[in-house]
C-alpha cells in the first residue's frame, strides 16, 4: 500500500496547471513589490533587452528615459483587471503579459 | 564547450539579473515560464484545497523574488523555485499536524487485518489516478500526513520533531490514515468503472 500512496504523486490532472487569474495576480504582486523597492527599469531598456512591449508601453518607451518610462501603465489598464478577475479573459493586446497568461 | 545544462542556467541567471534590475517584463516571463510547474507541485500536495494552493504558490513566488539575489545559477531556476515550494509545503504540513486532531483520533477506521491485493485489477496509470483520488477524499490531516511521509520521504520521527507531536502519535496517525486509504481503495474497487 505504501507504493500505491507513492504512485499518487505521478497523477497529473489538467487542473494542476496554474490558472491565468493566478498568474496575473502573482505578476501584479511582484511588480508592486518591485515598485516599492525603487523605480522600475525603463521600458526602452526592457525593449532593448529583447522584451516585447504592449502598445501603451511602446508609447512610454518613446519618451526620454527617466521617471515617465518607469511608470507602470498596467496599474490602470483593463487588461490587468480582466486578467486577475476572469479566467482566460478576452484580452488580445500583443506584448501584454496578462494577455499571454490568458492564452492570447 | 558549455554543456546544455550550464547554458540553461546562464539564461536563468540573466533572467534573475533582469528581475533584480526591476524589469517588469522579465518578472512577467518568470511567472509565465515557471508558474505551471510550481502550481502542479503544490496542487498535488495540497489538493483539494484549491484556495490554499493558490495562496501558497503566490507565497513561493514572493519568497523567490525576495531571495533572488541569493540565486547562484548552480541549479536551474525551476529547481530553485521547487526547493522554495518544498519548504513552503513542509511548513504547511507542519502547521496541519501541529493542530489538535482530537476528532480524528477518536474516529479510527478499524479494518480487519487481511491480505488483500490492493493493486490487482488496475494498470499502473489507473492506480496512480485512483490513489490520487483517494488522497483527495481523505480527511485533510490524513492526506497531509501520508504525503509528507511518502512523497517528501520524511520519517515519523522527523515529522514528530517538526510538528511538536510525539513519534508514537505520528505513527498512530499514519496507521489510521493508511487504514482509511485502504478502506476507500476497497470501496472504490467495488464500484463500476463506468468507462468506455
Amino acid at each position: 500500500m505504501d507504493d500505491l500512496i507513492r504512485k499518487a504523486e505521478e497523477f497529473d490532472p489538467s487542473e494542476a496547471k496554474a490558472s491565468s487569474r493566478l498568474k496575473s495576480r502573482i505578476l501584479t504582486k511582484l511588480v508592486e513589490l518591485e515598485q516599492a523597492e525603487g523605480p522600475l527599469r525603463n521600458l526602452s531598456e526592457s525593449r532593448d533587452a529583447g522584451e516585447q512591449l504592449c502598445v501603451f508601453e511602446q508609447a512610454l518607451a518613446m519618451l526620454p528615459s527617466g521617471e515617465l518610462q518607469s511608470k507602470n501603465p498596467c496599474a490602470v489598464c483593463h487588461a490587468r483587471i480582466l486578467g486577475e478577475k476572469v479566467e482566460n479573459a478576452p484580452v488580445f493586446w500583443p506584448g501584454c503579459a496578462y494577455a499571454r497568461y490568458c492564452g492570447h | 564547450m558549455t554543456s546544455p545544462a550550464l547554458k540553461t542556467h546562464q539564461s536563468d541567471l540573466e533572467l534573475a539579473a533582469a528581475i533584480l534590475a526591476r524589469d517588469r517584463k522579465a518578472t512577467a516571463r518568470l511567472v509565465e515560464i515557471h508558474s505551471d510547474t510550481v502550481h502542479r507541485y503544490v496542487w498535488r500536495r495540497l489538493a483539494p484545497n484549491v484556495e490554499m494552493v493558490e495562496d501558497l504558490v503566490q507565497e513561493v513566488f514572493i519568497a523567490a523574488w525576495r531571495s533572488l539575489k541569493n540565486y547562484s545559477g548552480e541549479a536551474s531556476l525551476q529547481t530553485w523555485l521547487l526547493g522554495i515550494a518544498r519548504n513552503k509545503v513542509e511548513d504547511h504540513y507542519r502547521g496541519i499536524l501541529s493542530r489538535p486532531l482530537a476528532d480524528l483520533e477518536t474516529a479510527a477506521d478499524e479494518m480487519p487485518a487481511s491480505e488483500i491485493d490492493l493493486e490487482a485489477g488496475f494498470d499502473a496509470g489507473r492506480q496512480s489516478e485512483r490513489a490520487a483520488e483517494i488522497l483527495m477524499k481523505l480527511p485533510y490531516e490524513y492526506a497531509a500526513a501520508l504525503r509528507w511521509r511518502y512523497w517528501e520521504n520524511r520519517s515519523a520521527r522527523e515529522m514528530a520533531a517538526a510538528s511538536g507531536r510525539t513519534e508514537k502519535a505520528v505513527e498512530r496517525l499514519l496507521a489510521r490514515a493508511r487504514q482509511k486509504f485502504k478502506r476507500l481503495w476497497l470501496e472504490m474497487g467495488l464500484e463500476p468503472e463506468g468507462r468506455a
